[in-house]
C-alpha cells in the first residue's frame, strides 16, 4: 500500500505542479494580451515567455502523470522513494535553470528549440542557449532515472510478455495483467525512447557548439529527432493520465474494476508502435523528407488515435451508460478530460492529414488542438487525481453545488479560450506572432477573447489550487 | 577517489560548455532573412537623380547586387554572370536589379562607367547607384566587407539580396550561383514559397539523406540511423532490465 513517505512527496509534487501551472497560465494570458494589443511586451520578452510557457507546461504535466502513476503503482509493486525524490530535485533544478535561461538570459527559441534557432542571435545572452540545453539535460537525467526505476519495478514482478499483456491475446491464460500495468509499461517504453532521442539532440547541439564550426548538424536530422522527442513525450504524458483513469475511474464511481481483455491488450500494444512513428506528420513541409515517410506519418497519426482512444472511450461509455454512478469531482473531471482529449485528438488528426496541413500548418489551429487535449484533457486527468489524492481520507465526497459551479467556470473558460484559437486557425491566422499585422483584422479581437476566457479558466484553477494545496499541506505536515 | 574524478569531469564539462561558442558559422545566407532592408538614399549613376531604395522596391521587387568599381576579384565575373542570367536565361522583367557600390570612394561617374562597360546603360531594368549610408545598409543585410590595406582591396562575398515590394529580405545568395538559384530568388521576391536547404558540406557528418545533384535522387544517409537509434536502444534497455531483475521476487503481492 501507499507509504507515508510516498504520500508526503506526492503532496509536494502536487503543490509544486499547481504553483508552476498558475505561473505558466499567467504567461500565456500575457502573451494573448500582447497579441491583442492590450499590453506591449518587447518581442524578445514575448518569445522568452513563449519558451517558458511551453516547456514548463510540458514538463509539469509530464511529471504530474509520472507522479500519479508512481503513487498508484504501489498497489502492485514496490516503488523507490529515493528515485521519486531524485526526480523531484532534478525537476526543480531543471525548472530553475530553464527559467534563468529564459527570464534572465532571454532564450527564445520556443519549447521545440528547433535547430538552428538556438544558435541564431535574436538578442539572447550568449550563455542562454548553453544553460537552456543544460536545463534540458537535467530534466532528462532525472526523468530517465525515474522511468528506468519504475520499469524495473514492473519487470521484477511481470515478465516482458506479461507486462505487455500478451497472454490476454490467447483464450486461456493463467495470470492477469491489470490495465494499469499494461498502459504504464507501454507508456514508459515510449518515454524512455523519446528521452534517448532528447539525449542525442542535446549531444548533437553541444557537438556543434564545441566544434567551433568544424562539425555542422543536418537540419533534417535535428528536426526529425526534435519531434521524435517532443511529439512523443507530449502524447505519452496523456497516456500516463489514461493509466490513472483505468485504475481509478471505476473505483471512484463505485463500479467493478476494469480488466484487461484481448482488445485492450491489442490496442495498447499497437499504440506503442503508432505513437513512435506519428511524429513524421510534423515534417510535411520539409520537402527533402521522402514522401514515403510523410505517408507513414499520416497513417500512424490516424492509427495511433484509434486503438487507445477507441478502447478508452468505449470503456468509459460502457461504464457510465445507463449505470448508476457515484459521481464526484474526481470522475466528472476524468469524464470531461476524456471529452477534451477526444475533441483535441480529432483536431490533431484533421491537422495531420496532409491535404489539410497545407492550409492549417503553423496557423492557430495547432495551439487550438494541443491546448484542447492538454488544458481540457490531460490537466483535468491530473486535477482529478490531485483531488482524489487529497480527499482519500475523507468520506462521502459528493459533487457539491460549489464544485458544480467550479466545473462550469472551468468549462466556460476553457471552451471560450480554445474557441478563439480554433476560429483563428480556421481563418488562417498564423501562430507564434508576437504582434499581428493590421491586415489580420480578426487576429487581435480573437487574442483578446482568448485572454479573457483564459482569465476565467485561471480563476477556476486558482480555486482548485487553493483547495487541493490546503489538503496536501495537511498531508505533508501530518505526523506518521 | 571515484567521486573526485566524477566531480572533476562534471566541472570540466560545465566549463567547456560555458566557454563554447553559441553562434554557428555557415548560416550566412539565412542571416537577416525577413528583416526589413535599410531604406538607403541612392544617387543614380546616369541621371544623378537622388531617391531612396524604398522608391525602387515599392515599384517592383528588387535584386540588390553589391560591388565596387576598383575590385580586381569577384565583382566583374559576378556581375557578368548576373547579366547573362537575367538577360538571356530568365528573360523576366517583373523585377529590377539595383547594382550598388559599397565602396565610399566610388562616385556616380565610376558607377556610370561600370554600367557602360557592361552594356547596360540603356536598360531600364538595371539601376547602378551609390549611397552615402552604406554602413547602415550593410548592417541591415548582414554584409561585412573587410578592407585589406596591403592589397588596397576589400575582402568580400559576392552577395545578391532579394527584396520584396514590402522591403523585406526574402532570400540571399552568396557566391557565383546557377540560374536555377536565381530563379528561386525571383520567386521569393514575389512572395512565392521558395524551398531552401543548407547544402551539406564536409562538416555535416550525419545527413539523413544524401542528395545527388546529377541524378536528383536522395539516398539514405548515416543520420537516419540516429532516428532509428532511440527505439532500438529503448528495447535493449528494457530487455536488459528484465534480465537483471527477474530473479528478484516482488515485495508487494497482488491486491
Amino acid at each position: 500500500m501507499e507509504s507515508q513517505g510516498m504520500k508526503k512527496i506526492t503532496s509536494v509534487w502536487i503543490i509544486t505542479i499547481l504553483m508552476l501551472f498558475v505561473v505558466s497560465i499567467v504567461l500565456g494570458i500575457l502573451m494573448r494580451l500582447n497579441q491583442g494589443g492590450v499590453i506591449q511586451e518587447q518581442t524578445l520578452t514575448f518569445y522568452s515567455n513563449l519558451t517558458t510557457h511551453g516547456l514548463t507546461m510540458i514538463g509539469i504535466w509530464f511529471v504530474a502523470g509520472m507522479m500519479a502513476v508512481n503513487y498508484l503503482m504501489q498497489r502492485y509493486v514496490r516503488t523507490s522513494f529515493a528515485v521519486n525524490l531524485t526526480a523531484l530535485i532534478f525537476t526543480v533544478i531543471g525548472v530553475l535553470l530553464l527559467w534563468l535561461s529564459t527570464f534572465a538570459g532571454k532564450f527564445n527559441a520556443a519549447w521545440t528549440f528547433l535547430y538552428p534557432l538556438p544558435f541564431k542571435d535574436f538578442g539572447a545572452s550568449s550563455w542562454a542557449t548553453t544553460l537552456f540545453l543544460i536545463s534540458l539535460a537535467v530534466f532528462g537525467i532525472g526523468w530517465f532515472i525515474w522511468c528506468i526505476s519504475l520499469m524495473a519495478n514492473i519487470l521484477k514482478k511481470y515478465s516482458l510478455a506479461e507486462a505487455f499483456a500478451w497472454q490476454h491475446l490467447r483464450k486461456e491464460h493463467k495470470t492477469d495483467t491489470p490495465p494499469f500495468i499494461l498502459i504504464t509499461t507501454v507508456t514508459l517504453i515510449g518515454i524512455i525512447t523519446c528521452l534517448i532521442a532528447a539525449v542525442i539532440i542535446i549531444v548533437l547541439f553541444f557537438a556543434e557548439m564545441l566544434s567551433q564550426g568544424r562539425f555542422v548538424n543536418d537540419a533534417l536530422l535535428m528536426k526529425n529527432l526534435t519531434y521524435f522527442f517532443g511529439h512523443t513525450i507530449a502524447n505519452e504524458m496523456l497516456y500516463l493520465g489514461l493509466a490513472v483513469i483505468y485504475e481509478l475511474f471505476a473505483e471512484v464511481s463505485g463500479r467493478p474494476k476494469w480488466k484487461t481483455t484481448w482488445y485492450v491488450s491489442l490496442a495498447w500494444n499497437c499504440s506503442l508502435v503508432f505513437i513512435l512513428t506519428a511524429f513524421f506528420h510534423h515534417l510535411y513541409m520539409d520537402f527533402v523528407q521522402p514522401e514515403g515517410l510523410q505517408i507513414v506519418g499520416q497513417l500512424a497519426s490516424y492509427l495511433a488515435s484509434l486503438p487507445a482512444a477507441g478502447v478508452t472511450v468505449f470503456s468509459v461509455f460502457i461504464a457510465v451508460y445507463r449505470t448508476k454512478i457515484k459521481w464526484s469531482l474526481t470522475n466528472v473531471l476524468f469524464f470531461m478530460g476524456i471529452a477534451g482529449w477526444v475533441i483535441g485528438g480529432l483536431g490533431a488528426v484533421i491537422d495531420a492529414t496532409i491535404t489539410n496541413n497545407v492550409v492549417l500548418h503553423n496557423t492557430l489551429w495547432v495551439p487550438a488542438h494541443f491546448h484542447t487535449y492538454n488544458a481540457m484533457g490531460n490537466v483535468l486527468f491530473s486535477l482529478a487525481f490531485f483531488y482524489w489524492f487529497s480527499t482519500q481520507s475523507l468520506e462521502n465526497i459528493r459533487l457539491s453545488t460549489a464544485a458544480k459551479g467550479l466545473l462550469v467556470t472551468l468549462l466556460i473558460g476553457g471552451i471560450g479560450f480554445l474557441l478563439a484559437f480554433y476560429i483563428g486557425g480556421s481563418d488562417s491566422v498564423p501562430r507564434r506572432y508576437s504582434n499581428y499585422p493590421a491586415s489580420l483584422k480578426e487576429a487581435k479581437p480573437l487574442a483578446l477573447m482568448g485572454a479573457s476566457f483564459a482569465i476565467v479558466y485561471l480563476i477556476a484553477i486558482l480555486s482548485f489550487f487553493y483547495n487541493i494545496s490546503r489538503r496536501c499541506l495537511k498531508i505533508l505536515f501530518a505526523s506518521a | 577517489m571515484f567521486k573526485n574524478i566524477v566531480c572533476f569531469c562534471l566541472a570540466f564539462g560545465a566549463c567547456l560548455q560555458l566557454l563554447a561558442q553559441t553562434k554557428v558559422s555557415a548560416l550566412d545566407e539565412e542571416s537577416n532573412i525577413y528583416h526589413r532592408v535599410f531604406d538607403a538614399p541612392l544617387t543614380e549613376s546616369v541621371s544623378g537623380q537622388k531617391g531612396f531604395l524604398s522608391q525602387q522596391y515599392e515599384r517592383k521587387p528588387l535584386i540588390l547586387a553589391l560591388v565596387y568599381t576598383r575590385c580586381t576579384g569577384i565583382c566583374s565575373p559576378f556581375l557578368l554572370q548576373l547579366k547573362d542570367d537575367i538577360l538571356f536565361n530568365l528573360r523576366d522583367s517583373s523585377f529590377r536589379v539595383v547594382v550598388l557600390s559599397f565602396d565610399p570612394r566610388d562616385s556616380k561617374a565610376d558607377m556610370n562607367s561600370l554600367q557602360k562597360r557592361f552594356g547596360l546603360e540603356g536598360n531600364s531594368q538595371w539601376l547602378f547607384a551609390t549611397t552615402d549610408s552604406i554602413r547602415s545598409l550593410n548592417t541591415s543585410i548582414g554584409f561585412a566587407p573587410v578592407w585589406d590595406s596591403l592589397r588596397k582591396q576589400y575582402n568580400h562575398e559576392a552577395l545578391l539580396v532579394g527584396i520584396n515590394s514590402g522591403g523585406y529580405i526574402t532570400k540571399k545568395l552568396i557566391g557565383m550561383r546557377s540560374s536555377h538559384d536565381l530563379e528561386k530568388m525571383v520567386t521569393s521576391i514575389h512572395n512565392v514559397f521558395s524551398p531552401s536547404y543548407r547544402l551539406p558540406g564536409s562538416s555535416t557528418l550525419f545527413s539523413c539523406f544524401n542528395y545527388d545533384p546529377k541524378s536528383g535522387r536522395s539516398t539514405p544517409g548515416l543520420g537516419l540511423l540516429f532516428v532509428g537509434l532511440p527505439a532500438g536502444l529503448a528495447l535493449l534497455i528494457v530487455i536488459l532490465l528484465r534480465l537483471m531483475v527477474r530473479k528478484q521476487t516482488p515485495a508487494v503481492p497482488d491486491k
